[in-house]
């Protein structure tokens, strides 16, 4: 089983780019209503325990809720024998890569040039997008390593549309980008987004709702904290 | 900038390389903004890819959004013979209705298949679509050849299923050239990977092309707007084609009286004729009946007068057309009313499947077949000869088709 984990992917977007690949057989919005807002950490954090989070996480205080890291034993990727997650918000993720983001994050928003901003703005991306080059090569290992269950998480959505998501040119390349790797998964597989995200100028921000696709089954319109019990 | 433009649309399946194509034409002929390239070169390598020159639509797209540089609803590009627009043709539906309606006209179609999956049914619908409007000048491009290691044997198998079927709707393309349009291979100019291919690249063979022909070079056809009576009798209107001289000998159109201009009178200005595309107004020496609607022409090659038109229309309204209804038939300043007499066949615009022949109506977005009867003589050419006198609305209290006439009776 492989779960293709993007942040931020917006059901709007890949249905307006044509991501078949992305789209599969079935494909729909999730229903992350019972949460307050959509966090990430809280989100994923939900996804893997199979349980609502959301109180625990936010108990953690903003800047200590990054540091979570779920125990194996307390997540359904105990079932498998030999899964591999990759850099996986509440488990596993590599702390230093998404802090220095938030890091520029802040700071463009602190500056005040435009010429301060684009400058920051284009570290931001590079950050973003050599983060998203190294995953996508482990992803592709991972995929070759025989493990029986796969979950590769992609931030490049979410991290690059919060300041660029009004670009829809650059957003369509990474879009595309995405379904092409979906194109190259071989074994049955399941999209799943936290959430989405919508265009507040230039800028994105998160939507209320994620997306999932499967090819195998039409889930309607499932909670996050559904697929814990499904995947096996 | 030359004068002489050439106005054309590429037409074929969603993923057969329309915006690589486009993309690549515009960056070999040296279109692009300044430094666009880079920045779409910069972004792939930032996802680790090579440039893909379909992105470029996207990110003039965005551009135009912004309020900075083109509009891509026609984009813009030159030869050393002549510029080019291409139309943009989102989607087979909005071409149709375009092409209908007058907002944009195509003189010249490239029709793009992919060489590794050859000819697909969107394919076969756009070369419907092309044979539907009379576009006669069609080239047709078999692209992706490095994918096919620029093998002949497919591309001539690719070429024969397309001329078999093209043949089928009366297509006859001019040129069916192999390119890459990733990689440039005869695009712009010939180059060392089909050495099999003895034929022009895409540019040189869109420069064989002609152009509408120049409006003043063709028969004198002056819409009459309004007349107006001051210390003299003034008819207004525009000059569709042709040039009109003070002294020629006119006839007007529907009753055929004739007379000759006694001056040509344009506001401010003093002029002793009126070229296409002109609004002005003429004097004539005898007092006839002129009223709106008629058409000034003169003697020589002659419009129809008839009441009876063969069509193809486009239906765009949300309330279907019933068989019986009476509709306003609009054409040019000509106004009047007209049944519909005759539903020959009715085609989905979408998937261009036959939905019926002989029918009783026609709905939102169909395509269809008609014969047209008016209440009163109507002066009208076919469509391919004269546009101007070829496409007419249909109206209930607003426009809720667009036609092309194919057939004079």
């Amino acid at each position: 089983m492989i779960v293709f984990a993007i942040d931020a992917l917006e059901y709007t977007m890949v249905e307006e780019f044509n991501c078949t690949n992305l789209k599969q057989k079935f494909f729909g919005k999730t229903n992350i209503t019972e949460f307050s807002q959509p966090r990430t950490m809280v989100l994923w954090s939900s996804f893997m325990t199979g349980k609502n989070m959301e109180k625990q996480i936010l108990a953690m205080g903003d800047k200590e809720m990054w540091n979570t890291r779920i125990d194996m034993k307390d997540t359904f990727f105990k079932r498998f024998k030999d899964p591999k997650i990759i850099d996986l918000p509440g488990f596993n993720y590599v702390k230093e890569q998404h802090e220095q983001e938030r890091v520029l994050l802040k700071s463009y928003f602190d500056v005040k040039t435009d010429e301060e901003k684009n400058k920051i703005r284009a570290s931001y991306n590079n950050l973003a997008f050599e983060h998203h080059r190294r995953v996508k090569q482990e992803f592709s290992d991972a995929l070759k390593a025989g493990h029986d269950f796969v979950l590769g998480y992609f931030s490049v959505a979410d991290v690059i549309g919060h300041l660029n998501f009004g670009n829809r040119a650059m957003m369509k390349m990474i879009y595309k980008d995405l379904d092409e790797i979906a194109g190259t998964l071989k074994d049955s597989f399941i999209v799943l987004s936290d959430h989405g995200m919508e265009k507040i100028g230039i800028f994105g921000d998160h939507s209320n709702y994620g997306f999932w696709s499967t090819d195998f089954k039409d889930l309607g319109n499932p909670k996050i904290t559904d697929f814990a019990g499904m995947i096996k | 900038m030359n004068e002489e433009k050439l106005k054309f649309v590429i037409v074929g399946h969603v993923d057969h390389g329309k915006s690589t194509l486009i993309g690549r034409l515009l960056y070999d002929t040296n279109s692009l903004p300044e430094g666009k390239i880079e920045e779409i070169k910069q972004l792939c390598e930032s996802l680790g890819k090579d440039l893909e020159f379909g992105y470029v639509m996207d990110h003039l797209e965005d551009e135009r959004d912004q309020g900075i540089t083109i509009d891509t609803a026609q984009t813009f590009f030159g030869t050393a013979k002549r510029d080019y627009v291409i139309i943009d043709a989102p989607g087979h539906v909005e071409f149709v209705k375009n092409m209908i309606s007058g907002a944009s006209q195509a003189e010249a179609a490239v029709l793009i298949v992919d060489a590794e999956e050859g000819v697909k049914e969107q394919t076969k619908r756009h070369a419907y679509i092309l044979g539907m409007l009379g576009l006669s000048q069609v080239i047709a491009v078999i692209n992706k050849m490095d994918l096919v290691d620029f093998d002949r044997n497919r591309f001539e198998a690719v070429k024969k299923d397309l001329l078999d079927f093209l043949s089928n709707i009366n297509i006859k393309p001019s040129y069916v050239i192999p390119i890459s349009a990733k990689n440039g291979d005869f695009i712009a100019s010939k180059s060392g990977t089909m050495d099999w291919y003895k034929g022009p690249a895409l540019l040189e063979a869109l420069d064989t092309f002609r152009t509408r022909e120049n409006a003043n070079q063709n028969p004198l056809r002056f819409v009459v707007q309004d007349v107006y009576s001051f210390d003299k009798r003034i008819i207004a209107g525009r000059v569709e084609s042709g040039i009109i001289r003070k002294g020629d000998r006119i006839k007007v159109l529907p009753t055929g009286e004739e007379t000759r201009v006694k001056s040509v009178e344009e506001y401010l200005r003093k002029v002793t004729e009126a070229e296409a595309g002109k609004s002005i107004g003429i004097v004539t020496e005898d007092k006839l009946f002129i009223d709106r609607g008629n058409v000034i022409v003169s003697d020589g090659d002659m419009p129809a007068v008839t009441k009876r038109i063969k069509a193809n229309v486009f239906w765009m309204d949300r309330a279907p057309f019933k068989k019986g209804e009476s509709l306003t038939f609009r054409c040019a300043t000509q106004e009047v009313n007209c049944e519909i007499e005759k539903i020959s066949r009715v085609i989905n615009s979408s998937t261009l499947e036959l939905i019926a022949e002989d029918a009783d109506e026609i709905k939102n977005r169909e395509v269809a077949t008609i014969i047209i009867r008016t209440d009163k003589p109507v002066v009208v050419e076919n469509f391919n000869k004269m546009e101007e006198l070829g496409r007419f609305v249909l109206g209930r209290e607003d426009t809720c088709a667009g036609g092309i006439i194919t057939e004079l009776e």
